[in-house]
C-alpha cells in the first residue's frame, strides 16, 4: 500500500487540477480584445522598412499604416489567415517573421526538428551502450551509507548522510565532531 | 607625432611581441626550456603593455578631438559628453576590434601572472595560442581595420556617435559582450594546449572550467545588459528579439553553459571527454563567428553599426581555427578513452547528458535559424525571414524541458538513484507546482501554456530552495545559525550552491520571460491637449509637447500624465532626442515605471506640431524579473568562480590524472614570489597543521 502512496497522491493532485482548469476555461472562455489580435496578426509580419522589427513592434510609418490596414480589416470580419494572405500577395514573401510551412521554407522548420529527433535517437543509444557495457562489467555495490544515532528525520536522512560524508572529507572541524560523536 | 602615431607604433611592436611569443613558447616548450618559456611569457606581457598604450593613445586622441583620425571624426564630435566621446574608443568597427584585442592582452596578462595554478605543461601551449590569436586581430588592426588611419586634412568637427548608442547602456553593454566573446579564447587556448601535451587531466580540468566560468559568467552579465539596454533605448516594448546578433551572442553561451555541466560529469566520473573538448572548441569557434557578425553587417540586425570588408579575413580565421581544432582532435582521439563506466539511466551523469542535448538543441536551432536567410538566399533565391516567433515556437519548448531538467538533476545522485528517493525528494517541489497550477487560473490567468510554464518554474523554483533549505537544517541542527548555516553552506561548496543560486537566478528570468512574453498588453493612441487613454486600469492623460532647442540636440517631449483609480500617480515625459547629423534617426526617452512588479513602458510614437502626439503603452508584467534574476546569475557565477584554497579530490572513485602536477612543482617555482597572493600563502600555511597533503596539493596548483 505504502508502495502506492505517490501514485495515489499524484492522481489525487491531477484530479484536483483538471478540474479547476475545467471550471476556468468553461465558465470565462477566453476573449481578444481587438488591440490584441491587431497585435498577433503585428508579431508575424515584418516591417520592411525596419532592420528586425515586426509590424507589432515597430514605430515607423510603414508599420502605423499596416496596423491601420489590420485593424480595419479585422473590422470587416476578415480572419487572421485572410489578412495575413492579403500582405503577402501585397508584398511577398519578404514580409512573413515566420517561414511558410511549404515549399523550400519548409525546410526551416524540418531541420531543427530533425536534429533534436536524431539527437534524442543518439542520446538514447549512447545511455543504453553505457548502461549495457556497465552492467556486464560490474555489479558494483553502491557506498552503504552510514547512518548515525542523531538521525530524527527520515527524509533528511540520506541528504544528512551525503552531506556528512562531504563535511568529513573535507572539513576537519565536522570530522573531529563526528568522531567525538560516535 | 601624433598620439594615433604613437598608437600604430604600439600596435606594430605588439604585433612583433606576439610573433616572438609565439615561436619562443612553442620552441620552448619542445626543448623543455624554461628560460624561453618564462622569456615567452615575458613576451606576452609585452604585447598586453603595447595593446593597452595603443588602446590609451586612441582614448586620448578622442578625448583631445584630434578629428585627424578618421576613426575619432566618424565616431565623435566636440558636442558629446566627456563619457561618451571615450565610449565612442570602441563605438565602431576598429575600435571594438583594438578593445577586443587589448582585453585578451589582458587576460593573456592575468593568465601569465596566475600560471602557477595551471599544470605547466600546458602554459607555453596556452601562452602560444592566445598570442596567435592576439597576432590575428594586431594584423587586423594594422591592415584592414586601422583605428589610426589619418585623414589628409582635419576636419573641424567630427560626425559624433549613432544615436542609438548615446545611452548609459552604451557603456556597459559593448564592453561587456566584447569581453564575453574574447574570454572563450581563454578555456580555448587550455583545449589547444591540452590536445598538443594529451594532458586532459584534472588539472587542466580545473584551470579550463575556472576561465570557462568567468568567460561564461561576463557573456551572462554582457546578454543581460544588451536586454536591458534594448528595452531601455528601441522601443518596442521588448527586451529581445532575436536578431541575428543577439543570437550569436547566445550561442557560445549556450555551449559554453552545456560544458560547465558536461565537465562535472568529467570531474567526477572522468568520462565525456572527447565530448568536452569539442564543446570548448565549438564555443571558441561561435564566439569569433559572433565577433563577425557583430562587426561585418552579414545579416541585417539592429546592431549593424558598422559595415565592413574585414569579413573575409574573420571567416578565413573562423576556417582555419575549425581545420586547426579538428586535425589536432583527430590526432588526440585515441587518447581520449573513458575512465569509468556509466551505471544508471537515473543518475546525475545522465541529467547532465539530458541538459547538454537540450542545450545544443536550443544552440542548433538558432543558429540554423539565424543562417537560414542566407541558405535560402542561396539555394532558392527566395529572400525569406525567420522572425521571433520562430525561434519562440522552437526554442521555447526546449527551455521548458531544460527547466523541468534543471529541477530535477540536482535531486538525482551520482551514479544511481533510487527511484523512491527521488519520488520523496520531489515531493515538495511536486506540491508546489500543484499550487501554483491550480491557484494560478483562479486568479485568472488562463493561458494554458503559460500556465504550465509557471508550473514548472515553480517546480524547479521549489526544488532548489528546498534543497538549499535542507543543506541549512542541517547545519542548524549541528548547532548553528539559519543564517551561519546558509553562509557556510555556500562559502564551503561554492561550486555546488552558487551554481544553485544560478539556476534560481535562471528561474526568475523565465518567469519574467512568460509573463512578459504571454501577457504583455499595449495600446496606442493619436491625442489631443485633455485626451486621455486607459489601459490595465491605468489612465493617461496627454496635455501637449515641449519642444526643446540645444547646440547638437533638439528634443521633444510629451507631458502625460499617470491616473489611477482617480488617484494621480505621477508625469512621465515621453520623447525623442534629435542629434545633429542624425536627423533620420532620433533617439528614444522612454519613461518606464515599475509598479510592484509590472512595468509601464510609454513610448511616444508620432507627434505634430504643439499639440498632437501618438503614444503607445506597454504593460509588461514581471519584466523587473529579469534584472533580479540577472543579478542572481551574475552573483552565484562569481560565487561558483571564486577561488577555492581547500580543494578536495573530488573524484568519487579513483581516477588517473591526480599525481601529473606533483612533478611540476619546479617549473612552478619559476614565477616570481611577488605573483603569489598574500592571502594564498598565509590561508595555506593556517591550514597545513590540519591537512598536510592537500595544501602541499594547493600550493602547488
Amino acid at each position: 500500500m505504502k508502495k502506492y502512496r505517490y501514485l495515489h497522491l499524484f492522481i489525487a493532485v491531477l484530479a484536483i487540477l483538471g478540474a479547476i482548469w475545467s471550471y476556468v476555461l468553461l465558465t470565462n472562455p477566453a476573449q481578444e480584445t481587438l488591440d490584441q489580435r491587431v497585435q498577433d496578426i503585428g508579431s508575424q509580419l515584418r516591417c520592411l522598412v525596419c532592420q528586425g522589427e515586426s509590424v507589432a513592434d515597430s514605430p515607423s510609418q510603414f508599420s502605423q499604416q499596416a496596423r491601420m490596414i489590420i485593424r480595419e480589416q479585422l473590422q470587416e470580419g476578415k480572419s487572421e489567415q485572410q489578412i495575413i494572405q492579403f500582405f503577402q500577395a501585397r508584398y511577398g514573401d519578404r514580409i512573413l517573421w515566420l517561414p511558410p510551412k511549404q515549399g523550400f521554407a519548409l525546410v526551416a522548420w524540418l531541420i531543427p526538428g530533425a536534429i533534436l529527433l536524431g539527437g534524442l535517437v543518439l542520446l538514447f543509444f549512447v545511455l543504453r551502450n553505457w548502461q549495457r557495457s556497465a552492467a556486464i562489467a560490474i555489479a558494483q555495490p553502491t557506498i552503504s551509507t552510514k547512518e548515525t544515532s542523531e538521525i530524527d528525520d527520515a527524509d533528511f536522512a540520506e541528504y544528512r548522510a551525503q552531506l556528512e560524508q562531504e563535511l568529513a572529507a573535507d572539513d576537519p572541524i565536522f570530522a573531529r565532531r563526528k568522531k567525538e560523536a560516535s | 607625432m601624433y598620439f594615433s602615431d604613437l598608437g600604430f607604433i604600439s600596435l606594430l611592436l605588439a604585433a612583433g611581441f606576439a610573433t616572438y611569443t609565439i615561436l619562443i613558447a612553442i620552441i620552448g616548450a619542445v626543448r623543455g626550456s624554461s628560460a624561453l618559456v618564462s622569456s615567452a611569457k615575458r613576451g606576452a606581457v609585452a604585447v598586453t603593455g603595447f595593446l593597452v598604450l595603443a588602446s590609451t593613445c586612441l582614448v586620448i586622441s578622442f578625448l583631445i578631438h584630434d578629428f585627424g583620425v578618421n576613426y575619432v571624426a566618424q565616431q565623435s564630435n566636440l558636442s558629446m559628453p566627456w563619457y561618451f566621446t571615450a565610449a565612442a574608443f570602441y563605438g565602431g568597427q576598429q575600435g571594438s576590434l583594438l578593445y577586443w584585442a587589448m582585453m585578451l592582452s589582458i587576460f593573456s596578462a592575468i593568465f601569465i601572472f596566475t600560471s602557477r595554478r595551471a599544470p605547466a605543461a600546458l602554459v607555453p601551449y596556452v601562452t602560444a595560442t592566445l598570442m596567435a590569436i592576439e597576432l590575428f586581430f594586431v594584423l587586423m588592426l594594422v591592415t584592414v581595420s586601422n583605428p589610426f588611419a589619418r585623414l589628409p586634412f582635419v576636419p573641424p568637427d567630427g560626425v559624433g556617435l549613432n544615436p542609438l548608442l548615446m545611452d548609459p547602456g552604451m557603456l556597459v553593454h559593448p564592453p561587456m559582450l566584447l569581453m564575453g566573446f574574447m574570454s572563450f579564447s581563454v578555456p580555448y587556448a587550455f583545449a589547444v594546449a591540452a590536445m598538443v601535451t594529451g594532458k586532459l587531466d584534472s588539472g587542466w580540468l580545473r584551470s579550463i572550467r575556472r576561465w570557462t566560468l568567468a568567460a561564461w559568467t561576463i557573456q551572462t552579465v554582457g546578454l543581460i545588459l544588451g536586454a536591458w539596454w534594448a528595452y531601455h533605448v528601441l522601443g518596442w516594448g521588448g527586451y529581445w528579439g532575436w536578431d541575428p546578433v543577439e543570437n550569436s551572442a547566445l550561442l557560445p553561451w549556450l555551449t559554453a553553459t552545456a560544458f560547465l555541466h558536461s565537465t562535472m560529469v568529467q570531474e567526477r566520473r572522468g568520462m565525456l571527454k572527447v565530448w568536452n573538448l569539442s564543446l570548448v572548441i565549438v564555443s571558441f569557434a561561435l564566439s569569433i563567428f559572433g565577433t563577425f557578425e557583430v562587426r561585418s553587417g552579414l545579416i541585417s540586425s539592429v546592431h549593424s553599426f558598422a559595415y565592413s570588408a574585414i569579413g573575409g579575413f574573420f571567416l578565413a580565421f573562423l576556417a582555419i581555427i575549425v581545420l586547426f581544432s579538428l586535425g589536432l582532435f583527430f590526432f588526440r582521439l585515441p587518447k581520449l578513452r573513458p575512465e569509468q563506466e556509466f551505471d544508471s539511466v537515473l543518475s546525475r551523469e545522465a541529467s547532465f547528458l539530458l541538459n547538454n542535448f537540450l542545450l545544443i538543441g536550443a544552440a542548433f536551432a538558432i543558429l540554423w535559424g539565424t543562417l537560414f536567410p542566407l541558405i535560402s538566399q542561396a539555394v532558392s533565391h527566395q529572400e525569406l525571414t525567420v522572425g521571433p516567433p520562430f525561434y519562440n515556437q522552437v526554442t521555447g519548448p526546449i527551455f521548458l524541458v531544460l527547466i523541468l531538467a534543471m529541477g530535477i538533476g540536482p535531486l538525482l545522485a551520482w551514479r544511481r538513484t533510487s527511484s523512491r528517493s527521488l519520488l520523496r525528494n520531489m515531493g515538495i517541489p511536486a506540491l508546489a507546482a500543484a499550487l501554483c497550477a491550480a491557484i494560478l487560473p483562479l486568479a485568472g490567468i488562463r493561458n494554458p501554456l503559460a500556465n504550465v510554464a509557471f508550473a514548472v518554474s515553480a517546480f524547479t523554483g521549489g526544488a532548489i530552495l528546498y534543497e538549499i533549505w535542507r543543506g541549512v537544517r542541517v547545519r542548524h541542527k549541528h548547532g548553528e545559525m539559519y543564517l551561519v548555516a546558509l553562509f557556510t553552506l555556500v562559502n564551503r561548496y561554492r561550486q555546488r550552491y552558487g551554481g544553485y543560486i544560478v539556476h534560481l537566478g535562471f528561474v526568475l528570468l523565465a518567469i519574467g520571460i512568460i509573463g512578459s512574453h504571454f501577457f504583455q498588453l499595449q495600446t496606442d493612441a493619436t491625442l489631443k491637449p485633455g485626451q486621455e487613454m486607459n489601459i490595465a486600469g491605468y489612465k493617461l492623460v496627454y496635455f501637449g509637447n515641449i519642444d526643446e532647442h540645444y547646440p547638437d540636440v533638439e528634443v521633444i517631449t510629451a507631458q502625460v500624465q499617470v491616473w489611477q483609480d482617480g488617484q494621480l500617480l505621477r508625469y512621465i515625459y515621453p520623447g525623442r532626442q534629435f542629434f545633429t547629423h542624425f536627423d533620420n534617426e532620433p533617439a528614444s526617452l522612454i519613461p518606464i515605471d515599475t509598479y510592484g512588479l509590472t512595468d509601464m513602458y510609454v513610448f511616444l510614437d508620432n507627434w505634430n506640431g504643439p499639440s498632437q502626439a501618438t503614444i503607445r503603452v506597454f504593460i509588461n508584467p514581471l519584466v523587473p524579473l529579469l534584472w533580479i534574476g540577472g543579478v542572481f546569475m551574475l552573483f552565484g557565477g562569481i560565487i561558483c568562480w571564486w577561488p577555492d584554497r581547500r580543494r578536495k579530490p573530488r573524484r568519487v572513485a579513483v581516477g588517473a590524472g591526480e599525481d601529473v602536477e606533483r612533478g611540476e612543482g619546479a617549473s612552478a617555482a619559476l614565477v616570481p614570489p611577488t605573483e603569489q597572493t598574500p592571502t594564498d600563502g598565509a590561508n595555506n600555511a593556517g591550514e597545513a597543521t590540519d591537512e598536510p597533503d592537500k595544501t602541499a596539493e594547493e600550493a602547488i596548483l
